[in-house]
């Protein structure tokens, strides 16, 4: 049984961590000033709050490709029984999870403001956010799957199979099931995300928002992997 | 600038709250608020959502230095325990 006894610097590549974090630091500070100082046409109902395409949406692309990642580790962990596979695959689902709420929370005000205006109403069960919710919820189960399970082995297996179980239904929460029901969300009902309302010009920063978004993840992601793996080397087990 | 009464005779009570200000600014701005207070004042926005960003990039930062200095903490006693 192969066990984490690696330093850092053996399972992580410092210097390209570093540059790609630096990396991130300049790239999303660019979006944010373009987020703000692009002119964009005011469109009825949603006025300014049209920018929120550039940090609402790349939350959930984030958690996607989060989840992905994850899923990857849990393949090769089965493959392996690597205990260093098991730490990435919990630690990018932590994260991937993390901004999976913040596309909830974001996606919340939003609405509020748009959708509701005059209602007072904050959560109506619109399609397309119930089954983000129940996407957390699946993935907020593979959490306590873990922490029910105290042998790390054992602990690992199992996590991986439901973790695959979980990925599986990210297609069909977040694009199949949503695109069938009405709903007011761009996308649903067959309607195209990115409709003739979204300005071209919106791409500019949107684009390079999802890839830094993503990136900053990544950076993240390493950071918990990090401390993952020296908790494994103290006390033979990496579960944060 | 003058502070108004929380009542006054001359006005009637419902135009007034407790920080209202007799002199509504109807100058031109001038040097940074010309800037600042343009385009709706998004640039406030702006300003704020990067300070946010920045105290983030920082705590980014120091955690990498916090999590080296653990590992290297940890070398150090695997190098004793040999």
């Amino acid at each position: 049984m192969p066990t984490l006894q690696a330093r850092t610097n053996e399972i992580i590549d410092l210097r390209r961590y570093r540059i790609i974090r630096n990396t991130v630091v300049v790239w999303m500070t660019l979006v944010l000033l373009g987020a703000f100082l692009l002119d964009i046409p005011r469109i009825a109902i949603l006025e300014h709050t049209a920018r929120n395409l550039y940090f609402h949406v790349p939350m959930w692309f984030t958690m996607m490709a989060a989840f992905g990642v994850s899923a990857y580790h849990s393949v090769r962990y089965l493959g392996s029984d690597d205990p260093l596979r098991d730490i990435r695959a919990m630690q990018a689902a932590r994260v991937g999870a993390m901004f999976g709420l913040l596309g909830l929370a974001t996606g919340i005000v939003w609405a509020r403001f748009t959708w509701y205006t005059g209602t007072n109403i904050w959560w109506n069960f619109d399609p397309k956010q119930t089954m983000a919710a129940v996407q957390l919820l699946i993935y907020a189960a593979y959490f306590l799957l873990r922490s029910a399970l105290d042998e790390p082995r054992k602990r690992a297996r199992i996590a991986a199979v439901y973790n695959l179980f979980a990925f599986v239904t990210v297609p069909f929460l977040l694009y199949i099931l949503p695109r069938q029901m009405a709903s007011l969300h761009p996308g649903a009902d067959g309607s195209p995300a990115f409709s003739d309302i979204t300005h071209p010009i919106m791409r500019l920063v949107f684009y390079p928002a999802v890839i830094g978004f993503i990136a900053l993840f990544w950076v993240f992601y390493t950071q918990r992997v990090r401390i993952a793996a020296a908790k494994a080397r103290i006390t033979g087990d990496g579960e944060l | 600038m003058t502070i108004t009464p929380l009542y006054s005779e001359s006005a009637p009570v419902a135009q007034q709250d407790a920080v209202a200000t007799i002199d509504v600014p109807t100058k031109e701005p001038l040097g940074i608020e010309r800037t600042m207070l343009a385009q709706d004042k998004i640039y406030v926005v702006l300003a704020v959502v990067l300070i946010i960003w920045f105290g983030i990039v920082a705590l980014l930062y120091r955690t990498d230095r916090r999590i080296a200095a653990l590992e290297a903490d940890l070398e150090a006693a695997r190098l004793s325990a040999d």
